[in-house]
């Protein structure tokens, strides 16, 4: 049997380091696609600025992409090094969106950034702005690709256990990638990568207008990214609408959490604004609610209900005796694949075999299983809630005043009065966190709503991990935060530094690459 | 042979063309890592030697992630008991691997030497380590590795970290990293001129000779090693779990298929070949024709270890029933065909504007421009 | 105030855009709406910047401003 420790601690390093991973990859979805809006500029109109403009995001962006790129490493190879059964079990169908998207999307990506950064003069200025879209577009590509295999964990469709494999076997690959969880999670992701340049662009712009630095530049960049921005932000609210009402019908138990539902209410629900779930109590203290915005967002309607925490568990409970005797049939046909009494059995309850495993947990002997395992298996099937409801409430929250945010700077660019208002100006620059921590939280929202699964209603967290000793699982830990933190103390203070120094202005100061190697004695011994 | 054993075959296949790209592209790449420091003496001839691989690293690695992903893909169990198992190794491939985009990009961004250095030794782990446990990998391919599975398939690694760091392992280990190094430094006389390139040549002559050596002592070894033999099992295009068959061990067991299709010899014969051809090339300062020549000599290589493998992906030294084989580890029939396609379409894809990104940087990059400060250079 | 306003106004239709876009898309066409929103965007704001230039060019001429 798994070690409990060990699958936490797996589960701790794999948050910690696709949390850290999706830090740095939504700036290189959005600003990838601003810097083509920049360079288009550059080719249609032949004004130098805008080349001047898309070198120097073009390195910020540059200083980013380097720490993606590295963390993403670790994520292809961490499915197999810590979760080996999750991947043995859905590697089928999991495993081929991972090589497509190296095949088409980073490949081209990875390929075409060394020809962006190293081709400007090697390379027609049309073939450059290719070479620019191209990564533009590889990028995004490539999350496309991280997020069909991701919705296979949130809605595994096209998909159906296969006993005498023992896994999880690929029966639609359309069905896969055109599920609707897929589809709406991925847009929601790109333009949440848009948000997120939009903003950092405005912001660092921001900071040049208020030392009065590089004015026509930071006014020009200002303006693009705040029409961007606004546009994108629109973008990210209806689709995170749209994947709310995916979530409603898919993962009943993610919704329940995300709005604090412990117990079914009259159609039309009220929406609680602000509340403090207890889990062990099973109710929510200090409600504030709106009246039917519940219904209206999850459902569309006003005479629609989804179903409370107790309901919920309650259809876990019958599920989960129904799984039980999927897994015993199924061990049978592990030792003697022939057995046609025991493939009868199993295929009458494969629905459930996901819930039989989660009992597994608590009655390693399925048949001597008692009423309150359960139970208690039942009560795993609801996602931490407090957790939950308040990650999705700070990215709402967030969301919503990125937009004001974005008007207001787009009203202000247009009017060509940006320079003028300080406030504003002061405001953008604190703005520039403010994406990356909404991102991060709608990372919790999904990946934690999803608990106790890993692949939804299939496959337990417990399940999935490695066995490999609690020790192993400190030592990778300790390694992977010692090194993470020191990149991130590197990147930012190259990012900052970058920044401080700014782009490289036609007379030649204040560049500090430009400095000849030479200048500083030729030996690098030192 | 049915359709579902075709595709295990043609997916076992492209594992090893995705391997051979790997190993020459990526390779290369880290060879410079590793012999940077010394080829270059100056913080410029350094940068020269980075800027010569400066475009193209970045989508070279991808044959590392494409490998991966191919693996998950098409071998799933293989993925999960390979990688899970040889947990700590993976670790410090993974650690030094992610180090490497940063030494590319970080580097140029300060000038002070101290910095610069710093950065000088973080390429040269990052290319010499994972190099090392890439072939050290193949070596315990070949000695077999212990883990075993319960009914569900969980599988339980029963090694200890220094197991996969044996004498045989370091071996193959240290065999791929001398022929990255020769590849690197084969690369660098590509780009560069002078003393810079003078000294890479130099490096060429030595790693190939190691790289010589250590190939015809390790076939010697293999020769007398304990091979693995399928006896029985459900056999080719059967969807199956490892726990169906049977493995025994016969010492010189690895050399049968050789003996059966005495064609493949010419596997190890393009490996030697290769790196003999590379050597005399880069004697003559011939150095892109010795960059196909020890390109080829890869390819002979891995194509050696493939060979004398085949079937067997993942041989188990504790209970060698249930070694993984193309057989019982591949994924569905499906997948591998869905993946073909795929494969079928961007592979060509991808090496068409591979070459065209070669060729449009292609030439001799100027020292003269870094030093006088060229905005996008490394 | 009257840059409040237009905020207010801008927020409303903002805010009408949506609601629009969540009622009417219950399970959109979301590939091909990313694919269309994404060329818009960039063309959107890409010509935000050409506006600013053709603003300068015309604040210049009248001699009011110099930037």
């Amino acid at each position: 049997m798994i070690n409990g420790t060990v699958v936490d601690l797996s589960r701790v390093q794999f948050a910690a380091t696709a949390l850290y991973h999706f830090l740095f990859v939504p700036l290189t979805l959005g600003l990838s696609f601003l810097l083509a809006a920049m360079e288009t500029v550059y080719v249609t109109t032949g004004k130098p600025i805008y080349k001047q403009m898309a070198q120097f995001w073009g390195k910020l962006f540059m200083i980013n992409f380097a720490l993606g790129v590295a963390t993403g490493l670790t994520m292809e190879f961490q499915f197999g090094t810590n979760w080996s059964f999750y991947s043995s079990f859905v590697g089928d169908i999991f495993g081929a969106p991972l090589a497509i998207e190296g095949l088409m999307a980073f490949f081209m990506e990875s390929t075409f950034v060394g020809l962006m950064v190293f081709g400007w003069e090697r390379l027609s200025k049309g073939q450059h702005l290719a070479a620019t879209w191209l990564v533009a577009f590889g990028s995004n590509l490539s999350a496309l690709w991280i997020l069909v295999a991701n919705g296979f964990m949130q809605d595994p469709v096209g998909a159906t256990f296969d006993p005498f494999t023992m896994r999880m076997q690929l029966t639609s690959f359309q069905k896969l990638i055109f599920s609707p969880d897929v589809q709406s999670k991925f847009v929601h992701t790109s333009i949440a990568g848009y948000v997120t340049a939009a903003v950092f662009v405005t912001g660092v712009s921001a900071f040049y207008l208020l030392r009065k630095r590089h004015v026509p530049l930071a006014k020009r960049s200002l303006r693009m990214a705040a029409l961007f921005g606004v546009l994108a932000t629109i973008g990210v609210i209806t689709l995170g609408d749209a994947l709310g009402f995916v979530a409603a019908r898919v993962q009943p138990t993610k919704l329940a959490a995300m709005e604090g539902l412990w117990k079914a209410q009259a159609a039309p629900m009220p929406f609680n604004l602000i509340a403090f779930p207890s889990q062990t109590e099973q109710k929510n203290d200090g409600v504030v609610q709106v009246p039917d915005l519940l219904s209206l967002l999850v459902t569309h309607s006003l005479d629609r209900t989804v179903l409370g925490v107790d309901a919920l568990e309650r259809q876990a409970r019958r599920r989960i005796e129904q799984g039980i005797p999927a897994v015993q049939a199924l061990r049978v046909l592990a030792r003697d694949p022939t057995n046609a009494a025991a493939l009868a059995k199993f295929t009458a309850h494969r629905r459930d075999l996901g819930y039989g495993f989660l009992l597994q947990r608590y009655a390693p002997d399925l048949s001597q299983a008692t009423p309150a395992q359960v139970r208690a298996a039942a009560r795993d099937t609801i996602p931490p809630v407090a957790a939950v409801f308040w990650s999705f409430r700070v990215m709402v929250g967030l969301g919503l005043l990125m937009l004001a945010f974005f008007v207001l700077a787009a009203l202000y660019s247009l009017h060509n009065t940006v320079q003028n208002k300080r406030w504003f100006l002061k405001v953008a620059v604190w703005m520039i966190p403010v994406p990356f921590l909404a991102n991060e939280c709608g990372w919790l929202v999904a990946e934690l709503g999803r608990q106790p699964w890993t692949v939804f209603d299939v496959l337990p967290t417990w399940m999935s991990a490695s066995t490999h000793s609690v020790a192993y699982m400190v030592f990778s830990l300790i390694g992977f935060l010692g090194l993470y933190s020191i990149f991130i103390v590197i990147e930012l203070y190259l990012l900052v530094r970058a920044i401080r120094l700014g782009p490289a202005e036609p007379g030649g100061a204040g560049e500090g690459r430009t400095v000849p190697a030479a200048a500083h004695g030729g030996k690098a011994e030192g | 042979m049915g359709l579902y054993a075709t595709l295990q075959v043609i997916w076992w296949l492209l594992l090893g063309v995705l391997l051979m790209a790997l190993a020459v592209m990526v390779g290369m790449d880290m060879g410079v890592g590793a012999i940077l420091r010394y080829v270059g003496r100056t913080d410029l001839e350094r940068r020269v030697a980075l800027n010569i691989i400066g475009p193209h690293w970045d989508g070279n690695q991808v044959w590392f992630v494409l490998g991966g992903g191919a693996i998950f893909a098409a071998f799933p169990l293989l993925y999960a008991t390979a990688f899970s198992g040889f947990y700590v190794v993976m670790l410090l491939l993974l650690w030094t691997m992610i180090l490497r985009p940063l030494g590319f990009e970080y580097r140029s961004q300060i000038e002070r030497p101290a910095w610069r250095n710093t950065w000088d030794w973080v390429l040269f782990v990052s290319g010499a380590v994972p190099m090392i446990v890439f072939g050290a990998a193949f070596g315990n391919l070949l000695r077999g590795v212990p883990f075993h599975f319960e009914w569900d398939m969980t599988s339980f690694y029963t090694g200890s970290f220094l197991g996969l760091l044996n004498p045989f392992a370091l071996l193959t280990g240290v065999l791929a990293l001398s022929l990255a190094a020769m590849m690197g430094a084969l690369m660098v006389m590509n780009g560069a001129e002078g003393a810079l390139f003078q000294r890479a040549r130099g490096v060429v002559q030595v790693t190939a000779g190691v790289a010589i050596a250590l190939f015809a002592v390790g076939g010697l070894w293999v020769h007398a090693m304990p091979g693995y033999r399928l006896i029985g099992g459900p056999g080719p295009g059967v969807p199956q779990t490892p726990l169906q068959q049977s493995v025994v061990t016969v010492p010189g067991a690895w050399l049968t298929n050789f003996g059966a299709y005495p064609l493949l010899w010419l596997a190890p014969l393009v490996g030697f070949g290769g790196m003999i051809g590379a050597w005399l090339a880069a004697r003559a300062d011939r150095s892109h024709l010795g960059w196909w020549l020890g390109a080829l000599a890869w390819s002979g290589v891995i194509a050696t270890a493939g060979a004398a493998l085949f079937p067997f992906m993942l041989p188990s030294s504790t209970d060698p029933s249930m070694s993984l084989t193309v057989w019982n580890a591949s994924s569905s029939k499906d997948t591998l065909l869905w993946m073909a396609g795929f494969a079928a379409v961007f592979v060509p894809l991808i090496l068409w504007y591979t070459s065209w990104a070669f060729w449009v940087m292609r030439g001799k990059v100027s020292a003269e421009k870094i030093a006088r400060g060229d905005e996008h250079a490394y | 105030m009257r840059t409040f306003l237009y905020f207010l106004l801008f927020m409303f239709l903002a805010g009408v855009i949506t609601i629009l876009a969540a009622i009417l898309g219950d399970e959109g066409a979301w590939y091909f709406a990313w694919l269309i929103g994404t060329a818009m965007l960039v063309l959107v704001s890409a010509a935000g910047g050409a506006l600013l230039d053709a603003q300068e060019a015309s604040a210049a001429a009248a001699g009011r401003e110099q930037s």
